[in-house]
């Protein structure tokens, strides 16, 4: 488990990652909108505990002219909670449908899932997160993908203050004709509010807004 | 005279102990992992539906929680670690009276 735990950090400092956190505290509810250069997603998830999310997900792959509309399930394996920094383990799991009709793809529908994992340390200065993810949908879909972040806070605020993060993420999806892309990106957070805004290395815009109330 | 009475009352109030700010009383936490105000925002959430809780205040620099009480009301040691456990985050040490 340690082997697997220090792979995954290391990773994550090589091939920096990924997300706001993807469960909330008891009773707390998270609206998600994502946009980068190879999806639209939204996903809007409910915490009953502060282990576990559930919620509902939206995507649309754009190139490939498909979406995904699942349940999706988030469980933190494990937290670790240190003085002055966070580090986290989560499962990130999706039930659903596919839905193309691009090229031969005539109105195709298939039943489609998708599961990965997500981790992520921070302090206060520092954030670096790792995210892989296995999807499948018939005929429709069948990838694996991976990002990994990296950030640095140029001050540290306090509570209620508008937050800065600059960040870079790469991303790597190993059947894609561009298989590597870097965004960097600045991360803007204040009260429940979460923006992230970038552009990758082939000019593709990201956009991120997150809402926890 | 009445001057310098004035000027000591108006020192007085404004240097007014915690106890007349929270006449129920504050309890100190070291909380560990507290690293974002979402962090902090779990905290307020869990501790705004106690009914023995006034307020709560939460420093990210000293990763101190500060509880205040209604007046007449306390949590144990036990159901304030419960509670911070509840949020996702671990207790390092309570602090009652110092």
């Amino acid at each position: 488990m340690r082997f697997i735990l220090l792979a995954l950090f290391g990773m994550g400092l090589f091939i920096p990652s990924v997300h706001a956190r993807p469960v909330s505290y008891p009773g707390g509810w998270t609206l998600m909108l994502m946009n980068d250069g190879d999806k639209n997603t939204v996903h809007a998830h409910y915490s009953p505990t502060a282990k576990t999310s559930v919620g509902y997900k939206f995507e649309y792959w754009r190139d490939d002219e498909f979406t995904i509309n699942a349940v999706q399930m988030n469980n933190l394996l494990k937290r670790w909670n240190k003085k002055d920094s966070q580090a986290n383990l989560y499962l990130k799991s999706g039930l659903g449908i596919a839905y193309s009709d691009n090229g031969e793809f005539d109105s195709e529908t298939d039943a489609a899932g998708f599961t990965g994992i997500a981790a992520d340390w921070e302090d206060r200065r520092y954030f670096i997160s790792y995210e892989n993810r296995y999807t499948e949908a018939g005929d429709i879909a069948d990838f694996y993908m991976q990002s990994a972040r990296a950030g640095w806070a140029p001050y540290e605020g306090d509570y209620g203050d508008l937050h800065t993060w600059l960040m870079l993420q790469v991303e790597h999806t190993p059947e894609s004709d561009d298989n590597f892309t870097v965004t960097p990106l600045v991360r803007l957070f204040k009260d429940v509010h979460l923006f992230e805004a970038g552009m990758n290395n082939q000019g593709k815009v990201l956009f991120n807004y997150v809402f926890r109330y | 005279m009445k001057k310098l009475f004035l000027t000591t009352a108006l020192i007085l109030s404004l240097s007014a102990p915690a106890y007349a700010l929270h006449p129920g009383g504050t309890v100190t936490v070291d909380v560990n992992g507290l690293v974002c105000d979402f962090c902090a925002q779990a905290l307020q959430k869990v501790f705004g539906k106690q009914e023995a809780v006034e307020s709560i205040k939460v420093d990210l620099d000293t990763k101190v929680v500060s509880i205040h009480f209604n007046e007449g009301h306390n949590l144990d040691d036990e159901t304030i670690t419960t509670l911070i456990n509840k949020s996702g985050y671990d207790v390092e040490e309570i602090h009652r009276g110092e």
